[in-house]
Order: C-alpha cells, then structure tokens, then sequence
C-alpha cells in the first residue's frame, strides 16, 4: 500500500511532548525537584492548550470532529467496518479519556500545594490549605488512574503491533503511513493558524501563572 | 537578651537530647514522634496561612502575627523533637536517619529556622509588611534546607 501523511507536525510535537513531559513530572516529584514538576505541568497546561484549539482548526486528523465518534461507529468498527485514517473510532475513547484525565491531573495541580506549604500551584492562593489538602489527595488518585491509561494505550500499540501486524509509533513519528486508498487523505492545518493557536496557549499559560483573574486573589 | 537567653536554651536542651545517655521507652519516644508530627504539620499550615496573607494586597496583620507566634513557639519545641530513638527504626516518620548521623549539621540547620521563625514573629510584631515579607522568604529557605536532607516524603 502506498503511504501517505496521516499526522501532521504539531499533532506529533505535542504527542511526543505530552508523553515526555509527563514521564519528566513523574521523575521530578518523586525526586524532590517539585519546582520543576510545577513548571512542567505549566507546561503540560500550554501543550494541552494548544492541542485543543489545534483540534478545532487543525489538520483533518487533528480535529475531533472528525474522529471522535459514537458507540455505533466503535461497534462498527469492532466488526472490521471502517475505513479512513488517522484515530479510528475505539483508539478516539482513548484519545478522549487520556486528554481529558491529563486536564484534569494539572486543573488539580495547578490549585495544589504540598504539605509544609513551600510549593505551590500558581492558584494555590485562591483556595483554602484545607482545600489543597483535598486536592493533593485526589491529584495523587487522578495520577494513578492516568497511569492505568497510559498503560492501556502502550499496550493498545503492542497489541496492534504483535497481533494484527499494524505499525502505529513509526507514523506518530514520521507523520506517514500505508492506508486504505479509498480513505480521504489528511487535509493539513495552516502554519500561521498553528502560530495564532501557540500564541493563545502561552498567553493563557502566561494569565494562569500570574495567579488568574486579577492576578491573584 | 531576651531572645539570645531563649536561643541558648534552646540549643542547651536539643544538644543534650542528642546525646542523652538515658534512652527514651518506647512510649515516650512515639509520644515525640506524635507531637513532632502534629507540631510540623502545624507549621505547614501556619505556612500555608502566611502565603495568602502576604499575597493579598492588604494582608491581615493579626492573622499573619498569630500564625508567626506560632511557627515560633513551635520552632523552640522542636529543640526537643528529635532525641535519639525517635526514627523511621522506631515507626512511621518522614525523619530521615542522616539526622542522627549528622547530627552537628542538623542542629545547625534547626537553629537557622529557630532564629529565622523569631525574626519574623518580631517583624510581624513590628508591622512592617515589606519587612515581614522579606522574613517569610528567608524561613522558607530555612525549611527547604533542612527538608532537602533530613526528611522523606510521608503522606499521612
């Protein structure tokens, strides 16, 4: 089969970030370097930003639109019914619940603060300790149900790889696979819109840092 | 005066627990470890208090000095919080073994943060916001120091 572009450069930039900045927010907490897991979940809020303003105006792979589906579309394509590229309708649950529980693990971390009250999310102060006590109870929790889908995706990748002969890290990489002539190729995204999106991220990252609505409480 | 006669006290009675001959029993050495626990956990949240004072645009003085006044006492109790047999040998604690094996570097460092938490009890006292400020930064290091080496990750 012929190959052809299937994933364009911020949507495999900000995969490979997203998966290496968290394994580096992983390492720095548990290594006493919690200024750094702050920055990188600054970071990770920037990157998920923009990853979800690319999926709005992105290229036609990037957009949910275009692949997050309804459970009549997983069952069909369960019984080998579907053609197209980029995230079929089953790997779409995943995209949707990785992104979704990744938010919601830096939401609470960016309200969080540990224990003696030396480190602090950037909105921290907005709450009260009893409040981030609860906080960092439930980012703990959220961490691990994070972890439990990070392994289901690796395993999702081993799978189609060992079992059904699919390669999908190599196109995550290089942009390009072999797919089903008869699929719609990608439509890519604008550079300039790709700019505008990264631009609204950092300045919204920028706002959040400064301690949100007024600048602080 | 005043503050160098507690200041020596301090220092009198946690060098002596260092090296008490007498060892502690088993309850008293987990009673320590209790009031130890609960006095920095204390801390912390005093701690936590003072940040959202000082980042208000008009911080509450008579929160900030209660929470100061108490950091403070608590800082003088601490002299007595770490006598020998009161480690992770005993039962759960984030108190890391360093602190009895180094135990000259440890005094060092909790008296840094008994000077530093007087210095900003006295500067709330006194008012002065840019001061107090100033003073809140430098316990802060005085915490860091002392955790970085001597204490683990325990969550409760």
């Amino acid at each position: 089969m012929p190959k052809q572009r299937v994933w364009d450069l911020p949507v495999r930039l900000s995969h490979w970030l997203l998966a290496g900045l968290i394994a580096f927010s992983w390492w720095s907490v548990r290594n006493d370097h919690t200024d750094w897991h702050i920055w990188s979940g600054i970071a990770i809020l920037t990157l998920l930003l923009f990853r979800l303003m690319w999926g709005f105006v992105g290229s036609s792979t990037a957009r949910f639109a275009n692949f997050v589906r309804g459970p009549g579309h997983v069952v069909r394509y369960l019984r080998g019914d579907w053609r197209g590229i980029g995230h079929t309708p089953l790997g779409a649950l995943s995209i949707v619940a990785l992104f979704l529980v990744t938010a919601i693990q830096v939401g609470l971390g960016l309200f969080n603060e540990d224990d003696d009250g030396l480190f602090a999310g950037p909105l921290a102060n907005l709450v009260s300790p009893d409040t981030t006590d609860t906080i960092r109870e439930i980012h703990e929790l959220n961490f691990k149900i994070l972890l439990g889908l990070i392994a289901l995706h690796v395993a999702a990748i081993l799978y189609y790889r060992l079992v059904r002969g699919k390669k999908l890290t190599k196109p995550m990489i290089t942009g390009r696979a072999a797919t089903d002539s008869t699929a719609a190729p990608m439509r890519p995204g604008k550079w300039w819109v790709a700019l505008i999106c990264l631009a609204l991220a950092f300045a919204i990252s920028r706002w959040v840092v400064a301690g949100a609505p007024p600048f602080g409480a | 005066m005043r503050t160098a006669l507690l200041f020596a006290s301090a220092t009198v009675v946690f060098a002596s627990a260092m090296v008490a001959a007498k060892p502690l029993t088993k309850s008293q050495a987990l009673g320590i470890m209790h009031e130890r626990h609960e006095g920095m956990e204390d801390v912390g949240k005093q701690n936590k208090i003072l940040r959202r004072e000082l980042a208000a645009s008009s911080p509450n003085l008579g929160a900030v000095r209660a929470a100061t006044a108490t950091i403070a006492r608590h800082s003088a109790e601490a002299g007595h919080w770490f006598p020998a047999g009161t480690g992770p040998e005993l039962g759960k604690t984030g108190a890391r073994p360093e602190i009895w094996q180094m135990p000259q570097d440890f005094a060092v460092k909790l008296r840094n943060f008994q000077v530093a938490a007087r210095a900003l009890d006295a500067a709330a006292r006194s008012g002065d916001v840019g001061a107090i400020k100033v003073r809140y930064a430098a316990i802060g290091d005085t915490c860091k120091a002392c955790h970085d080496s001597y204490r683990t990750d325990m969550h409760h």
